[in-house]
């Protein structure tokens, strides 16, 4: 088969993939909670190996063929594996502690898709001036107290917990509650409740003032059939979502396209960090409960171990 | 000042590159990877806690003094799901950890590996292509 052969192949057979993922969206009826919405209550998890953005290697192909997927992982989780002592003691040390802590997963999501950004096409998050995600506050000089070490490791924002939430090493499961007027997702991660109050013709639940500003923003749910579409802006300007600024409005739809799996879609709006908006697409497949507590600060001794540690980086770069 | 700022910032950039491997902190900033250790001693208690579990352990060493150790593990939550809980670590079991010493010199280090007297290693990972035991 020529070059432009296997292209033309490759083309009709993500289209194909595409349409199907789009017809199965069509065609299944979620059941109904006894107050009549949509059914998407219980313990879900957004585990997955697929990357949030297209890789270098992969660029120009939106799916992987089945073959290339299961290469994929079996890669993937070789190098994530952190029982592993290659590389030397600083990667030794990066690698922390056995695999068995971690739960990254070892799949890629079922549509073969190479990132999770289905939107721009090129899989790649439309970064104003080829702006990268900056480092987390405090690094680059020495901590002088907790403020100065990122929000993760003072146990306040964990960047991929949300809203939006993505798939992380660890702790990927959220439990989503329906009741009069509002849904509440519990989530692992930081252990972080969102709760989200839904919109109704009868009932308006217009956002906050835009001079109050949250940590998670303020979120307001509505129904567009099937779909929970759920809106959330007044972000602070620390939470800094992919660089993004304060003014992020972020539009989430979650639809339950088959009894065990939501399909998740968020589209972040951002022209201060980004070109254009971009939408990312993440099953959620039912999981096993409970959500286990993530109660952090209190069992935080590594805070401690930290500022210790750069107390004796100056010590010892003072000579003493 | 300028040179400063691109070091600077390709640390970040290194940093961010190495972030899937990350745990919920940088241990390199706690941990000091010029320190290996090898701990053999005994259990005595556990904290199943997160962010991250702690191990505490006894250590002889050749003159019978013994120090007390505190090792750091990964979040509990994915050894629950695993099945793993605090009966798995009792106290008393011999324990051998391989790892990293504070850098302030505390009897404090990281589990890179944690190994039982009969060699079995402890927690040893889930990372099978085949099965992905978190999702039904």
């Amino acid at each position: 088969m020529s070059a432009k052969a296997v292209a033309l192949a490759i083309v009709i057979l993500a289209g194909s993939l595409a349409a199907q993922s789009k017809s199965s969206q069509g065609k299944y009826v979620p059941p109904r909670t006894p107050d009549g919405q949509p059914d998407l209550e219980g313990v879900w998890t957004n585990v997955t190996i697929t990357p949030l953005e297209r890789p270098a290697n992969l660029a120009g192909k939106e799916f992987f063929t089945p073959a290339e997927a299961r290469q994929y992982e079996k890669d993937t989780v070789e190098r994530n594996n952190a029982d592993r002592r290659d590389g030397g003691a600083q990667a030794d040390l990066s690698r922390a502690y056995n695999d068995a802590w971690y739960d990254r997963g070892t799949k890629v999501v079922e549509t073969l898709r190479t990132s999770l950004v289905i939107d721009p096409p090129d899989g790649k998050i439309p970064r104003k001036g080829d702006r990268r995600a900056g480092p987390p506050p405090g690094f680059g000089r020495p901590p002088e107290g907790p403020e100065d070490r990122s929000l993760p490791e003072r146990c306040i924002l964990w960047p991929t917990a949300g809203p939006p939430m993505m798939p992380s090493f660890y702790n990927n499961n959220y439990q989503i509650v329906q009741g009069p007027g509002y849904v509440v997702i519990l989530v692992e991660m930081i252990h972080d409740a969102r709760v989200i109050p839904i919109d109704t013709q009868n009932a308006p639940r217009p956002h906050v003032d835009s001079k109050i500003r949250e940590w998670l923003g303020d979120s307001r749910g509505h129904w567009e059939g099937n779909t929970l579409v759920v809106e959330t802006t007044n972000f602070n300007d620390k939470t800094r979502f992919q660089s993004g600024g304060p003014n992020m409005r972020l539009v989430e739809r979650f639809t339950r396209t088959a009894p065990e799996t939501i399909t998740y879609e968020f589209t972040v709006d951002d022209p201060s960090a980004f070109s254009r908006p971009w939408t990312a697409q993440i099953p959620m497949k039912r999981t096993e409960g409970p959500i286990i507590e993530y109660a952090c600060n209190e069992g935080n001794y590594a805070m401690e171990g930290m500022l210790a540690g750069a107390r004796a980086d100056e010590k010892k770069a003072a000579g003493r | 000042m300028r040179n400063k700022l691109v070091l600077a910032l390709g640390a970040a950039s290194l940093l961010i590159a190495a972030a899937p491997v990350w745990a919920h902190h940088a241990f390199a900033a706690e941990f000091d990877a010029q320190k290996p250790v090898k701990l053999k001693g005994t259990v005595v208690k556990v904290e199943f806690i997160n962010p991250h579990s702690w191990i505490h352990m006894d250590v002889k060493d050749a003159d019978g003094k013994v120090t007390r150790w505190m090792v750091e593990g990964g979040s509990p939550n994915a050894l629950f799901r695993r099945g793993v809980n605090k009966d798995a670590l009792p106290q008393g079991t011999e324990i051998s950890v391989d790892g990293y010493q504070a850098k302030d010199g505390s009897n404090r280090a990281n589990g890179r590996d944690i190994t039982f007297a009969d060699g079995k290693k402890l927690f040893v990972g889930g990372s099978n292509p085949d099965e992905q035991p978190n999702a039904k």
